[in-house]
């Protein structure tokens, strides 16, 4: 009998010592060195020293269409250097909330990204000084890196422009036609044109085989960032950029959305020239638009040139590569005619500075070798798609995707004012959302854009007094 | 023997023990104490008093919208729930041919978990709205309807078994008597047949109370509260308010305390009432 | 009289089947979207697939490795498992100890496993998901100790109704014969507890099989359980792909049918004395 008792005793405890033990060693993420509680740096066990094999980087990625590359350049880096890179991914829209739960934990991100100055405010503790890396030496234009009392914290890491996409082969079809409201493309430089040119070809979309003439505005939650976003950027650039407001400044914390009409302009012709009735909106996705643009259902739609492998993944995809082209977004301000795409970044490498000082390393030699290494280089232009803002790309290591060719041709076009990303100093991702739930409610019929202009100012004044700094 | 036992404390009852003080003791008393609270992580507590719980109602009139969702919610879920599950216990129980494979399909989805439930959901109701060009984000009605509908395709078949066990506690020959003494069907069901099953209709109303009080995943799943949290129920206000963004961890724990007192309100009155029901029995 | 019954009955055949009909309508609806292109799906899911919407397996295979729905799967099983035997085995013990140990600690126990049952998860779930990562509990082992924790309450109180039921002679007859308490409850009290074993174990694995929020918040960026899998497909790869998704639905719901149409007797029954107790 005893004997039984003693197995017992000892099984049990066997058990819960292999929990525990199991809890410890199995232990998610880069500190697989460090034991819970250690002071950073106190421990740089061998695993874990940057000269040595192994080590793990723990890297919360922004950008969920391009996870499956990261996955594949995690990979080839562990095979090549032997450091694991474990890349994490947060769902559309919820990145601000996953990175505050993550960096609070014990084996929190080495490597994050932040949206610019206003997430530099919010995330400054963890963001360290990146000034004498090797990748901030390499870095084109200096002036774009986040800067702060000298510090470098949030080295750019692409280029990414956005407009109006649109089907070159249905413009065509459509200038061919009788009656045609414009002959070229050229010729739509403003918004009175472009509302012409859009309305005519809905009136006319059975002649042109298509169901209309935007791809579907989607505004289901977490799909609406095309929008309260990146739309929203245009009228709140011409309110700052007319008011000759420093967007360093505490003057962006209040707006009046001066140019909502403006906004409105355009998002009317979106939603009312569209594929889909506009109460069917709220289940659309981006994913949604951009098929329909592929399978030629809609001959424009509005986003960037990290669109590309969404468009080029479709299956049954009409649209041929040449096809596809930019034009800028008009909202119908004055001097429009001149107006670029919007070109700028919002993403930012930080390297968390609380985080083991060897992993920090191991951070930073990684971006140096995927911006620097040939195996690198040729992920981040041909996979990534990156228009990468460092000189250790040569002219030929571009993308060559349509996409970024034309944000590139955009770029160097004489006499064209590019529209720089001011979204990003708007106030966090809450007004964000809150701004799409009244783009849908607008949509649906169920708020007028009184309320919309209403929500978006109170909401940003209330966000951007938040504690959120 | 209770002294041999007692020795063996280290064995019988202290793994649990330390588990349910890491995961439900510590963390519920530290919630107590986060509500009075600013922090973002546990470490930089700073004390504030009773201003979370003021700005749950101050800051934004999200929470009071989320109670009142919640309770509409709930009553109704309730009242057709029980009502329905009644009605096909009482079918069930008639001795039907194929009785046992409609139990097993009526209880079929409550096996499904929430966030499966609710993306069926979604797919089934935007396809019907479609057809009126309009999708289940059009108005908070769509929204609270589906849910209902939802929550009654998960639970019927719960409430149904429970109903049916009741049902069948009844003696049959007190039925039979009463037929035989000229009482109609309807009368059988509301003089004998009821009465009789209140036990289960006091269990069954609690079951459905605590679990529309408490919906989460079905909610996220179907609507996520779209149109602009109008259709966001209480743990999910909670939930928004707590990872929504940072700076207000302290309100969304005063919410979950607040949140915390209601449930257990129901489940000290429903624990009232049994006991009482008990006594009188 | 006869006839009428009988066509009475007749009719209720014919509602009940009607009804049975519209209760699997909602996972036939499902079944049948996961074979149609993504794009066919939101706008008309009720259309039959077709030559031109028709996408064969594509979607499952586009499902099961965006998601990872392989590891998704036997995280789920793990845990599930994991959890439900160690809350079946150590719940059990602690309920016959604290019912045979009378003493103010041993009620102050049991008080506080009671109270556990009320508190809804959402007053626990920042500080436990902290704790949880602080002690490095954060990985599909560590969960199961949570799991065990947060799901005491209800099976302790479970347990302890039926320990009470136990005459105390078994017992002590087993004691004079020179068991002691280990033996005691291995050999003799648990094999008494099989029938609540069972109803602890149908209740823990409905539970824990289908949680979403736990998890999510404690282990859900590095390991995904299938409701998290799921719930990522919405904006966890850029957009939402609505073939995979309805294709992650099925392979989510299958296991459990047909795990329910074999333990069909078990889990009725179990959720029947779950309900009554609880």
């Amino acid at each position: 009998m005893k004997k039984i008792n003693k197995v017992l005793a000892l099984t049990l405890s066997m058990l819960i010592a292999a929990t525990t033990m199991t809890a410890c060693t199995s232990g998610k993420g880069g500190a697989s060195g460090s034991e819970p509680g250690s002071e950073p740096g106190s421990s740089a066990s061998e695993e874990s020293t940057p000269t040595g094999k192994g080590g793990e980087i723990y890297f919360l990625n922004f950008k969920p269409e391009i996870a499956e590359v990261y996955d594949a350049i995690a990979k080839d880096y562990e095979a090549e250097t032997g450091v694991k890179l474990n890349v994490v991914t947060a769902a559309s829209g919820t990145y601000e909330q996953t990175l505050k739960s993550e960096i609070a934990k014990k084996d929190a991100p080495v490597l994050f990204q932040i949206n610019g100055p206003k997430g530099y405010a919010v995330w400054k503790d963890y963001c360290k000084d990146l000034k004498d890396t090797e990748l901030y030496q390499h870095l084109t234009d200096k002036s774009m890196a986040i800067q702060s009392g000298g510090g470098v914290y949030g080295i750019p890491y692409v280029v990414e422009g956005y407009g109006i996409i649109y089907n070159d082969a249905i413009m065509q079809k459509y200038f061919a036609l009788d009656g045609a409201k414009a002959k070229s493309v050229d010729e739509i430089n403003n918004f009175t044109k472009l509302k012409e040119v859009v309305e005519d070809m809905t009136a006319r979309k059975a002649e042109l085989g298509i169901e209309g003439v935007f791809a579907s505005t989607s505004l289901t939650p977490g799909e609406d960032w095309r929008w309260q976003t990146h739309l929203a950027n245009l009228p709140m650039h011409y309110e700052w950029k007319n008011g000759n407001v420093d967007l360093t400044s505490d003057a962006t914390k209040e707006i009046t959305f001066e140019y909502a009409d403006n906004f409105k302009n355009i998002f009317d012709l979106y939603i009312n020239n569209s594929t889909v009735a506009p109460g069917l909106l709220g289940s659309k996705s981006v994913d949604d638009s951009m098929a329909e643009f592929a399978l030629g259902k809609a001959a424009m739609v509005q986003n960037g040139n990290w669109a590309w492998s969404q468009i080029s993944g479709v299956q049954g995809n009409t649209v041929k590569e040449e096809d596809i082209k930019f034009m800028p977004i008009y909202i119908g301000m004055e001097g429009e005619e001149n107006q670029g795409l919007c070109i700028g970044t919002e993403n930012f490498f930080a390297i968390n500075a609380k985080a083991d000082p060897a992993q920090q390393k191991l951070a930073e030699d990684y971006l140096y070798w995927l911006y620097s290494s040939d195996k690198g280089k040729d992920y981040v232009t041909n996979q990534l798609g990156f228009i990468a803002p460092f000189d250790t790309f040569t002219d030929d290591e571009k993308p060559a995707d349509p996409l970024a060719r034309e944000v590139l041709d955009w770029m160097g076009k004489d006499g064209i004012n590019t529209v720089t990303w001011d979204f990003l100093v708007f106030p966090n991702q809450t007004f964000k959302d809150e701004f799409g739930a009244a783009l849908l409610e607008y949509a649906q019929g169920t708020k007028t854009f009184d309320e919309v202009k209403q929500i978006v100012v109170e909401s940003w004044k209330t966000e951007s007094a938040g504690n959120n700094a | 023997m209770q002294k041999t036992l007692k020795k063996y404390f280290a064995i019988f009852a202290l793994p649990t023990l330390i588990a349910f003080a890491l995961a439900f003791l510590i963390p519920f008393l530290m919630g107590i104490y986060l509500s009075f609270t600013e922090f973002t992580t546990v470490v930089d507590a700073k004390w504030v008093g009773l201003r979370n719980y003021i700005e749950v109602f101050t800051q934004n009139q999200d929470f009071l919208n989320a109670l009142w969702f919640t309770v509409r919610f709930t009553v109704v879920s309730i009242v057709t729930i029980n009502v329905l599950s009644f009605a096909l216990a009482m079918l069930l129980t008639k001795g039907i041919r194929g009785t046992n494979l409609y139990r097993t399909v009526f209880f079929m989805p409550n096996l499904i978990g929430g966030i499966v439930l609710g993306y069926i959901w979604q797919l089934i109701i935007n396809g019907v709205l479609y057809s009126f060009g309009v999708t289940i984000t059009a108005k908070p009605e769509y929204g609270f309807w589906g849910l209902v509908i939802l929550m009654n395709w998960q639970l019927i078949g719960y409430m149904m078994i429970i109903y049916i066990a009741g049902i069948l506690n009844i003696p049959p020959d007190m039925i039979e008597a009463a037929g035989i003494d000229g009482a109609s069907s309807f009368q059988i069901l509301r003089k004998i047949t009821i009465p009789l099953v209140m036990p289960s209709v006091t269990i069954c109303t609690f079951l459905t109370l605590t679990n529309s009080f408490k919906l989460f995943d079905q909610n996220l799943a179907l609507t996520a509260g779209a149109p602009s949290k109008q259709t966001a129920m209480l743990a999910l206000d909670i939930y928004n308010t707590f990872y929504g963004r940072a700076g207000s961890e302290g309100v969304g724990q005063a919410k979950a305390v607040l949140f915390f007192i209601m449930v257990a309100a129901i489940a000290l009155t429903q624990l009232y009432l049994t006991r009482s029901k008990e006594v009188e029995n | 009289m006869n006839d009428r019954k009988k066509s009475g009955g007749l009719l209720l055949s014919v509602l009940l089947g009607l009804l049975a009909l519209l209760f699997l309508l909602p996972i036939l609806v499902i079944f049948m979207n996961s074979f149609k292109g993504r794009f066919f799906i939101a706008d008309a899911p009720f259309a039959l697939p077709s030559a031109e919407t028709f996408a064969g397996v594509q979607n499952y295979i586009n499902g099961v490795q965006k998601t990872g729905f392989i590891s998704a799967f036997g995280y789920s099983v793990y845990i599930t498992v994991g959890s439900v035997a160690v809350i079946v085995l150590f719940t059990a013990m602690t309920a016959w100890f604290i019912t045979r140990v009378k003493n103010k600690f041993t009620s102050l126990m049991y008080y506080l496993f009671v109270f556990s049952m009320i508190v809804p998860f959402q007053m626990v779930m920042f500080t436990m998901s902290k704790m949880a990562n602080v002690l490095s509990l954060d990985n599909p082992t560590g969960l199961i100790i949570i799991y065990l924790g947060f799901g005491a309450g209800l099976s302790v109180f479970m347990y302890c109704g039926f320990v009470k039921s136990i005459p105390l002679e078994i017992e002590e007859a087993a004691t004079i014969d020179g068991c002691g308490p280990v033996t005691l409850f291995f050999k003799v009290v648990f094999p008494i507890l099989q029938p609540t074993a069972i109803t602890v174990a149908i209740l823990n694995a409905m539970w824990i099989w289908n949680d979403y929020l736990l998890p999510d918040l404690v282990i859900g960026r590095q390991y995904k359980t299938l409701p998290i899998a799921v719930q990522y497909l919405k904006g966890g790869y850029g957009s939402k792909d609505m073939g995979a998704m309805m294709a992650m639905l099925v392979l989510t719901i299958l296991p459990i049918i047909v795990f329910y149409l074999f333990c069909q007797k078990y889990i009725i029954r179990g959720v029947v004395a779950g309900a009554v107790k609880g």
